[in-house]
C-alpha cells in the first residue's frame, strides 16, 4: 500500500519547483498516478511510505500543446486519451492514435500522461519509441536563484536505462517536443500477454511519407521498444528504405535485419521472431495508412498457414 | 508511518449531484474514500492495480479507475458513482435494464463497473458499433459471463437510447407456455446492475475491527518462536491470534482435515497464514503485522510432485510418509494384450500448469459473536454447511453455537470451497467480542488460496491402422500442494473421465494426488477433467496425424454411442458425442483431411461465429478502410 505524510497539488510551475526543491528525501513527483499506485504493492515495491507526494496535474504551465516550425510542444499533462480524441494531434502525430489505443485502456488513458510514461523509463514503455521516432526532446525546468530555467535533452539521451533518466535533483519535466508528421502514415504494433492493460513484450512504431510523384519513400521513421534496456531507433533501416519504392519482398527482407538488436534478458528467441514480424507489419500498416495498396493484417493471416 | 506529521486533505466536491466538504487522509485513493468514508460500495475493489475495472467512476464526466486516483485529485470535481446513475430507489437506466434483460450479470461483482463502462461508452459515442463497444469496455474484466451477454446488453441499450428500438425490448419476455426455452430474467439482477448488492467486503458493523494476516515467506520451515508482544502493544490493536489460540481440534479440508487455521509449528507453503491481527483500521493492523517476530528454521522442501513420490523426499505431512494424498487406480480388460494387438503405439507426456480462479471478488468475511453467544461468520463460502461443522470442532463449540451466513459470492469457480480464513475471523471475534472483517488483497488471494492442480500425464495408446484404440495406459501425477483441500475428489473425477468419451477395451489408469510444498491445489471448474481431457484430446490429434487420419475421423471411430458402457461400468442410455462432433466440424468450417493437408489459403477464417483477430482502433478507422489497421 502507498502511504504518505503530505500530498501537495501546486497550481503554478514556480510553486511546484519550489516544493520539489524543498521536498524531503524520498518525496515523489506524481503525474497521473497510474503507475505509482500499482507499484507500491506486493510483488513490486511492497508497502511504501513517502514523506510527500507532489502532484503536477494542476500546474497550468504543463497543460495543452503548441505548434511551431514543424515541431509540437506537448505539455507534460497531456494524457494518452488526447491522442485519440484531439483531431489536431491525430493529424500531426499519425502514429500516436495507434500507440494510444494499445496503451492501457480508455479509463487509464484519461489519467496517464505521455511525459510520465517516458520519465518512468521502463524498457517496455509504449510512448517512448514513437517519440524517439519523431525526433523527440524532453523539456526540463528547474529553479536557479529563484528563476525558472529550462533545458532540453533528446529523448534518446534522456532515457538512460531501466528506470534511469537524465533528470537531476530539483528538476521537473515540463513538456515533450517532437516533429509534426502531417501526411505521414502511422502504425504501432504491440504484443503482450493480453490486449488491454498489458505491458509490451515488444512494440514497434512506423511513420512513412511517400513522394506523390513516384510513390517512393520520402521519409520513414522506425523504432522498437521492449527488446533492450532503452528503446531503439532503426536509423540504418530508415536510410536503407528511403528513396525506394517498397515491395512486400523488400519489406520482408529488410525486416530480417533488426532481430540482432534484441538484447532483452528474457525470451530472446521469441522476441527475435516477433521483431521480424513487427517491423514488417509496422511498415506495411504505415504504408496502408497513407494509402498504399498493401495487404493488411487480415490478408496476412490467410497467407501464412 | 508518522501519524503526527500527516496532514489531512480538505476536499470540496460534488458526488451524485450532492455538494460535500470532507476531510480525507493524504494517502487515500478515491476508491477508499467513496467506499469507506461515503459508504458508497457500488464501486468494488477487484485488484487495486487498475487491471479489472470493478472500481470505475466518473470524475468530471470522464470514466476513471478510482483505485488509481489519489483522492486529492478529486478535489473540486464532480464525481458520479453507480449509485448516482439512478438515485436511491430510482428507476434503472436503459443500460441497467438491458443488462437485466440479457442476463448480463452472473456473480455481479464486475457489473457495477461494467455498467459504468457501458454508460461511458454510449455517452462518448451514442452510435458506437460493436467493435468500438468492445474496445471501450476493454478495461473491465468479467470472469463469469464470457462478455457476450454484456455486449448484447450495450447494443440493446444503444438502440433504445437512440430511438432505433422501442423501449419495450427492455421489458421481460413472457414465459409463454413454458419457462424452458424462454429467456427469464434473473431475480437478483436489479440489485447487481444498480450496485446495491452488498458483498462481504462491502459490509460494515458498528465497532468493527479490521484484520490483517502475517504470511509465511518460506515454503517449508519450522516455526521456532512467534513473538507478538510488540504488535499487541501497538495502540489500536485489539488482538493477535496464532495457532495457540485454537481451543479445539485444529484441522480443515474438504476430504482430509490436514490444514490448521494458522500454521502450527511448521509452515508448508509460501503465503500460509501464521498470525492475524485485528485492529481499529487496516493500516494499524498492517503495521502490527510487521511488528510480529517469527523465528524460522528453513528445512528441505519439495516442489515437484514426482520427486515427492520418491523415497527419501521431504515429507509434507507425517500421516502420509509417501506424500500421497490419494491414488485412484482403474483397471479394465488386458492392457498387455491390447498393446500387442496394436499396429501403432504412441507414448507422450503432457503437462498442465497451476491456474488461479481469479474471481473478481477477492476473499472477504466478517465474523461476530451474537447476543446468544453464537459465533457467526459471514463470507462467500461455497460450502457453508461443511464449514460450520468443521469450525464447531475447531473452536470447540456445540454446532448450535456456530452459524455460517453465505454472502453473495463474487465468483467462486470452486476456489471458495475451502475454509481458508473463516477460522481466523471466528477466533478473533471470540477473543475481542467485536465484529472483525478481513478483506483480501488480490495478491493475497493469489498467493494463499487453492489453484487448479498442475498435472503431468504420461499417455500410452495402442491403435489399429484404421484408428481404433486397442489399449490405453494413463498415468497422471497431480501436484496437490501443501494441503489436501479437494484433491481426493479431483483425483477421482480425473480418473473417471480420463479417457474421454471414447471406447477403450483395455485400460489401466493411475491417478495420484501428491503433497508438495507448493500452493495447495483444490477445486476448480471441471474438477480434474480439464487436465485429463487436455491430454486425451491432444493425444487423439497426435495419433490421427501419425495414422494419416482426419482428427474428426479418429474420434468418430472411437466415440461412445448410445448404450455404451464407460470404463467405470456405467451404462449410458444416450450419448451425444456424434452430434457434438458434427456441430463442431460444421461450425469450425473444418477442411477435411489429415493434419498437414491444408492448402495455400485458409478457408476456415472469418465466419459469423468466429472471433476475428484482435482489432483495435474502431473509433478512428478510416472509412472504406475497414480492416486495414487490424493487428494480428
Amino acid at each position: 500500500m502507498l502511504t504518505c505524510d503530505h500530498y501537495h497539488m501546486p497550481t503554478s510551475l514556480a510553486d511546484a519547483l519550489a516544493m520539489w526543491h524543498e521536498a524531503p528525501d524520498g518525496a515523489r513527483l506524481v503525474a497521473g498516478a497510474t503507475d505509482i499506485l500499482p507499484w507500491a504493492r506486493e510483488g513490486r515495491a511492497g508497502d511504501v511510505h513517502l514523506p510527500a507526494m507532489i502532484d503536477l496535474s494542476r500546474v497550468p504551465e504543463l497543460d495543452g500543446y503548441a505548434i511551431e516550425n514543424g515541431r509540437i510542444r506537448l505539455g507534460a499533462n497531456i494524457v494518452y486519451q488526447q491522442f485519440l480524441t484531439d483531431q489536431t494531434l491525430r493529424t500531426l502525430l499519425p502514429c500516436m492514435p495507434y500507440c494510444s489505443i494499445w496503451f492501457a485502456d480508455d479509463q487509464i488513458r484519461e489519467q496517464a500522461t505521455l511525459a510520465g510514461n517516458i520519465v518512468n523509463a521502463s524498457p517496455a514503455a509504449d510512448g517512448t519509441p514513437p517519440i524517439l521516432a519523431m525526433n523527440g526532446e524532453i523539456e526540463i525546468a528547474r529553479l536557479e536563484a529563484g528563476d525558472i530555467v529550462h533545458r532540453t535533452v533528446a529523448v534518446g539521451e534522456f532515457v538512460k536505462g531501466p528506470g534511469a533518466t537524465d533528470l537531476q535533483p530539483g528538476e521537473i519535466v515540463t513538456a515533450v517536443t517532437c516533429d509534426t508528421l502531417e501526411g505521414y502514415g502511422g502504425s504501432f504494433q504491440k504484443v503482450g500477454q493480453r490486449r488491454s492493460l498489458v505491458i509490451s513484450s515488444v512494440c514497434a512504431v512506423a511513420c512513412v511519407k511517400l513522394n506523390e510523384a513516384d510513390a517512393t519513400v520520402a521519409d520513414i521513421r522506425l523504432a522498437l521498444g521492449g527488446i533492450s534496456p532503452v528503446p531503439l531507433r532503426l536509423s540504418k533501416l530508415e536510410q536503407m528504405l528511403t528513396g525506394k519504392r517498397l515491395t512486400r519482398e523488400m519489406i520482408k527482407e529488410a525486416a530480417r535485419l533488426p532481430a540482432d538488436l534484441v538484447a532483452s534478458r528474457t525470451r530472446r528467441e521469441y522476441r527475435r521472431v516477433v521483431v521480424r514480424g513487427f517491423v514488417e507489419a509496422a511498415i506495411e500498416d504505415a504504408l496502408a495508412d497513407c494509402g498504399a495498396a498493401l495487404p493488411n493484417a487480415k490478408t496476412r493471416e490467410t497467407e501464412h498457414v | 508511518m508518522s501519524d503526527q506529521t500527516q496532514s489531512d486533505l480538505q476536499l470540496e466536491f460534488q458526488i451524485n449531484g450532492r455538494s460535500m466538504k470532507r476531510r480525507a487522509r493524504p494517502h487515500q485513493r478515491l476508491l477508499d474514500f467513496i467506499r469507506d468514508d461515503l459508504a458508497l460500495t457500488g464501486a468494488k475493489e477487484g485488484c487495486g492495480a487498475g487491471e479489472c475495472g470493478t472500481c470505475s467512476v466518473f470524475v468530471d464526466g470522464k470514466l476513471v479507475k478510482s483505485c488509481l486516483m489519489p483522492v486529492a485529485k478529486a478535489n473540486g470535481t464532480k464525481i458520479e458513482t453507480i449509485e448516482g446513475l439512478t438515485g436511491w430507489g430510482g428507476d434503472l437506466t436503459p443500460v441497467q435494464k438491458a443488462f437485466h434483460k440479457t442476463g448480463a450479470s452472473q456473480c455481479g461483482y464486475c457489473i457495477p463497473g461494467m455498467v459504468m463502462a457501458a454508460t461511458s461508452a454510449l455517452r462518448e459515442n451514442p452510435k458506437a458499433d460493436i467493435e468500438e463497444i468492445k474496445e471501450r469496455l476493454g478495461g473491465n474484466i468479467c470472469r463469469c459471463t464470457g462478455y457476450t451477454k454484456i455486449f448484447e446488453a450495450v447494443e440493446m441499450a444503444r438502440d433504445v437510447l437512440s430511438g432505433e428500438s422501442n423501449a419495450a425490448v427492455l421489458d421481460a419476455d413472457g414465459p409463454g407456455k413454458s419457462y424452458i426455452g424462454n429467456n427469464v430474467r434473473r431475480l437478483d439482477a436489479p440489485s447487481k446492475v444498480a450496485g446495491r448488492l452488498r458483498y462481504a467486503g462491502d459490509m460494515v458493523m458498528p465497532g468493527m475491527l479490521h484484520m490483517q494476516v502475517l504470511r509465511s515467506p518460506h515454503a517449508h520451515a519450522l516455526i521456532k518462536s512467534i513473538d507478538t508482544s510488540e504488535a499487541e502493544n501497538l495502540p489500536g490493536v485489539a488482538c493477535v491470534i496464532t495457532a495457540d489460540d485454537v481451543p479445539g481440534e485444529d484441522g480443515f479440508g474438504v476430504f482430509v482435515h490436514d490444514q490448521p487455521i494458522m500454521a502450527r509449528g511448521r509452515v508448508r507453503y509460501v503465503g500460509e497464514a501464521i498470525a492475524a491481527v485485528s485492529a481499529d483500521d487496516v493500516l494499524t493492523a498492517a503495521r502490527a503485522v510487521s511488528l510480529i517476530k517469527v523465528e524460522y528454521e528453513p528445512v528441505a522442501a519439495v516442489f515437484d510432485a514426482e520427486e515427492a513420490m520418491q523415497n527419501g523426499a521431504p515429507v509434507v505431512h507425517d500421516y502420509a510418509p509417501d506424500n500421497i494424498v490419494k491414488h485412484i487406480p482403474i483397471r479394465k480388460g488386458n492392457v498387455e494384450q491390447g498393446f500387442a494387438e496394436a499396429d501403432l503405439v504412441v507414448e507422450q507426456t503432457y503437462e498442465t500448469q497451476p491456474v488461479e480462479h481469479a474471481y473478481l471478488e477477492p476473499e472477504a468475511g466478517i465474523a461476530y459473536v451474537d447476543h446468544d453467544d453464537v459465533v457467526t461468520v459471514v463470507s462467500p463460502s461455497q460450502n457453508i454447511t461443511h464449514h460450520r461443522h468443521m469450525l464447531a470442532k475447531i473452536i470447540d463449540k456445540p454446532i448450535n453455537k456456530v452459524r455460517f451466513i453465505m454472502s453473495p459470492v463474487g465468483g467462486g469457480f470452486g476456489g471458495k470451497e475451502d475454509m481458508i480464513y473463516q477460522g481466523m475471523l471466528a477466533l478473533s471475534a471470540m477473543k475481542t467480542g467485536a465484529p472483525v472483517r478481513l478483506v483480501y488483497t488480490r495478491e493475497e488471494s493469489i498467493i494463499s488460496t487453492a489453484k487448479r492442480h498442475p498435472a503431468r500425464i504420461t499417455y500410452k495408446m495402442g491403435l489399429k491402422q484404421d484408428g481404433r484404440i486397442t489399449a490405453v495406459s494413463f498415468r497422471m501425477i497431480c501436484d496437490g500442494g501443501a494441503y489436501g483441500l479437494s484433491t481426493e475428489g479431483v483425483m477421482r473425477k480425473a480418473a473417471i473421465l480420463s479417457c474421454g468419451p471414447y471406447n477403450v477395451p483395455n485400460l489401466e489408469i493411475d491417478v495420484y494426488g501428491v503433497y508438495t510444498h507448493n500452493t495447495p491445489s483444490g477445486a476448480f471448474r471441471t474438477f480434474g477433467a480439464m487436465q485429463s481431457q487436455f491430454a486425451t484430446e491432444s493425444h487423439m490429434d497426435i495419433c490421427a496425424e501419425k495414422l494419416g487420419l482426419d482428427p474428426f475421423e479418429i474420434r468418430r471411430v472411437n466415440m461412445m454411442r448410445d448404450g455404451a458402457v464407460t470404463h467405470t461400468r456405467q451404462e449410458l442410455g444416450s450419448v451425444s458425442m456424434g452430434r457434438v462432433l458434427d456441430a463442431a466440424e460444421k461450425a469450425s468450417r473444418w477442411e477435411a483431411g489429415p493434419a498437414g493437408m491444408r492448402g495455400q489459403q485458409r478457408t476456415d477464417l472469418g465466419g459469423d461465429d468466429t472471433r476475428p483477430p484482435c482489432t483495435l482502433g474502431a473509433r478512428f478507422r478510416k472509412t472504406g478502410d475497414d480492416d486495414r489497421q487490424e493487428v494480428a
